[in-house]
C-alpha cells in the first residue's frame, strides 16, 4: 500500500528530514513511527500526505509514484488520508459539526448525507452530544477526537496521526489509541508517529524507529 | 456513493450554492466594512454611468431635432398663396423632400402677434411686412450634404427671396458629444479598472483572515477550485451590490434632473422618458459590475491562495 524506496528528503539549507528510507506498509497495517523529535517521524508523515515532494527515491502508494503528481492531482491524492495533528488544526469560527464536514464538503457530499456521515463519525469518538459546540470549549482530549473524527469522516484508506496524544495524560492517551485500533480493525492502514514509547509497548504493533532521518 | 449525471448536477449546485451563501454570510459578519467597500464601489461605477446617461439623453434630443431637419423658404414678396401653394407641389416631388408646409404671412403675423407680446406695436403697422415661408420637411435618412446642395439649388430659383437652415448648430453639437463620449468611455475604463482593484484588494484582505481555513480546507483534501469559489462569489457580489448602489445614485441624480431636463426638452420640442435611461444603465451596470467584480477577484485569487500551504 505505502511503499517508500531510497527516499530522502533533504530541506533548503542541507538539512535531511529523512534519508534513504525504503519501507512497506501493508494495506490494513497499523504501525507506530518512533524516534527523538526532529528524527523524521513528522517528514516521514508528511511525505505520504504530499506535504513534503520526495528529493530522491520514489515513494508509492497504491502503485503510484505520488513524487511526480501534479500540483492539480496533489488535492485528490488528499482525499485518500485522514490526517491528524498534535495540535488538532480545527477551525475555530466554526462548530464541531461544521468542522467534521468540511472533509466531505470537499468531496460534494450531498447535505443528507453529509448529516448521517457526521454524526456517525462524531458517535464513533463519543461527541455526538457536542456537534454544536465551537471547539474551543471542549477539553483538548475532547478536541483531538474532533480532529479524529475529521479525519475519518470520509472513511479514507489511510490514517496519519502526527503526535496525536503529544498534549494528553496517560489515560486520555490510550482511549485515543484504542479509538486508532479500533478503525484499523475496519480495514484503515494506520500510521502514527508518537514518542510515547511506554504506551506505544503496551499496545504491540509494529514499531518504525528513526534515528537522524534513518531507519533503525 | 453512486454518482449519475443528476447527481453530479446536483452536486455542482449544491456546491455553488453553498460558497455563494458562504460568501453572502461571511460579508454579513462584517458590515459596516462591506457597506462601506459596497458605496466605494457603487459611487465609482455612477460617476461614468450617471455621465453616460447624460450624453444618452443629449443624444436623444439632438437625434429628434436631426429628424426634424428642415429648410424655410423665405418667398419673395408679390407671391400669392396660389402661387406658393404651386411651388410647394412641385418642391414635395423632389426625393430629399418628405412634405412641405406653407406658412403665410397672414399665419405668420399671427404666430408673431401672439408669442412676442408686441401685439400693439404691430396693430400700428399699415400692412403686413412679413414673407410667405414655405417650410420644408427633409427625409430624415438625408446626409448633411444633401442638405447644403439642396438649400443652394433652392436658393436658385426665381420665387425664393432666401433660405435658411440651421443645421451646423446639430452638427457642432453632435461633434462635441462624441468626444465628450470618448472622455467618458476613457473615464469609464479608467474607474473600472480602480474598481476592479478595489475589489481584487478586498479579496487579498479576505484571503489573509481566512489563511488557517484555507490551510485546513488543503489538508483535507480541497481543490483549487474548491477554495478559490468562495472568493469568485465575494467579488461577484461586491460586483452585483456595487452595480445596484451605482444604479440607485444614477437614478437619483436623473431624478434630480428630470426638471430642467424636462423643460429644455420642451424647447426643443420633444419629450424624455428618464425611466428608459435608468433602465438602460441597469442594463449595462449590472454585467460590467459582476464582470470587473470577477475580475478583481480573479486577480487576486490567483496571485495570493497559491502562497498559502498547509503548515
Amino acid at each position: 500500500m505505502i511503499h517508500f524506496e531510497n527516499v530522502s528528503k533533504r530541506f533548503p539549507g542541507g538539512h535531511y528530514g529523512v534519508s534513504n528510507i525504503t519501507l512497506e506498509i501493508e494495506s490494513g497495517a497499523l504501525a507506530f513511527i518512533t524516534g527523538h523529535s526532529g528524527a523524521g517521524k513528522s517528514t516521514l508523515l508528511r511525505l505520504i500526505a504530499l506535504l513534503e515532494r520526495p528529493t530522491r527515491g520514489q515513494l508509492l502508494i497504491d502503485g503510484r509514484n505520488i513524487g511526480r503528481l501534479q500540483e492539480n492531482e496533489v488535492a485528490a491524492h488528499r482525499r485518500k488520508i485522514g490526517l491528524i495533528f498534535q495540535d488538532h488544526r480545527l477551525l475555530s469560527d466554526r462548530s464541531v459539526f461544521d468542522n467534521v464536514a468540511l472533509p466531505l464538503h470537499v468531496r460534494g457530499f450531498p447535505v443528507r448525507e453529509v448529516g448521517k456521515r457526521v454524526r456517525a463519525s462524531l458517535d464513533k469518538v463519543g461527541l455526538l452530544k457536542k456537534e454544536k459546540v465551537l471547539p474551543i470549549t471542549l477539553s483538548g482530549g475532547e478536541q483531538q477526537r474532533v480532529g479524529i473524527a475529521r479525519a475519518i469522516v470520509s472513511r479514507p484508506p489511510i490514517l496519519l496521526a502526527d503526535e496525536p496524544t503529544g498534549n494528553l495524560d496517560p489515560e486520555l492517551s490510550h482511549e485515543i489509541m484504542k479509538l486508532f485500533i479500533a478503525f484499523n480493525q475496519l480495514g484503515i492502514t494506520t500510521l502514527i508517529a508518537s514518542h510515547d514509547l511506554d504506551l506505544i509497548k503496551k499496545l504491540d504493533r509494529p514499531v518504525i524507529n528513526l534515528q537522524q532521518g534513518e531507519l533503525t | 456513493m453512486r454518482v449519475t449525471p443528476v447527481s453530479r448536477l446536483s452536486i455542482w449546485l449544491d456546491q455553488h450554492w453553498r460558497s455563494a451563501y458562504g460568501s453572502y454570510v461571511e460579508m454579513r459578519r462584517r458590515p459596516l466594512a462591506t457597506m462601506m467597500t459596497l458605496l466605494v464601489i457603487g459611487i465609482t461605477l455612477a460617476l461614468p454611468a450617471s455621465l453616460l446617461s447624460l450624453l444618452k439623453i443629449s443624444q436623444s434630443m439632438t437625434d429628434d431635432q436631426q429628424q426634424s431637419a428642415s429648410i424655410s423658404l423665405f418667398l419673395k414678396n408679390g407671391i400669392v398663396n396660389e402661387k406658393a401653394l404651386r411651388v410647394a407641389a412641385d418642391l414635395e416631388l423632389l426625393p430629399q423632400i418628405d412634405h412641405v408646409e406653407l406658412l403665410t404671412s397672414a399665419d405668420a403675423m399671427d404666430e408673431f402677434r401672439s408669442h412676442s407680446g408686441f401685439g400693439d406695436a404691430l396693430d400700428a403697422l399699415d400692412d403686413n411686412p412679413l414673407p410667405n415661408v414655405l417650410l420644408i420637411h427633409l427625409l430624415t435618412d438625408n446626409g448633411s450634404m444633401d442638405i447644403k446642395k439642396l438649400a443652394s439649388e433652392l436658393k436658385q430659383e426665381s420665387v425664393t427671396d432666401s433660405i435658411e437652415y440651421d443645421q451646423g448648430w446639430i452638427e457642432r453639437m453632435q461633434a462635441i458629444t462624441q468626444a465628450i463620449r470618448r472622455a467618458v468611455q476613457a473615464l469609464g475604463f479608467g474607474l473600472g479598472l480602480a474598481v476592479m482593484l478595489i475589489i481584487g484588494n478586498t479579496i487579498r484582505l479576505e484571503i489573509m483572515n481566512r489563511r488557517e481555513e484555507i490551510e485546513v480546507t488543503r489538508l483535507v483534501g480541497g481543490s483549487d477550485d474548491f477554495i478559490r469559489r468562495p472568493f469568485l462569489y465575494i467579488g461577484l457580489i461586491y460586483g452585483l451590490f456595487g452595480a445596484l448602489i451605482a444604479w440607485l445614485l444614477v437614478s437619483i441624480l436623473l431624478m434630480l434632473v428630470s426638471g430642467p431636463l424636462g423643460r429644455l426638452a420642451e424647447l426643443y420640442d420633444t419629450t424624455i422618458s428618464l425611466s428608459t435611461f435608468s433602465l438602460q444603465a441597469l442594463l449595462l451596470l449590472i454585467p460590467i459590475g459582476i464582470s470587473f467584480g470577477l475580475a478583481g477577484a480573479w486577480l487576486a485569487v490567483s496571485r495570493h491562495l497559491s502562497s498559502i500551504d498547509p503548515e
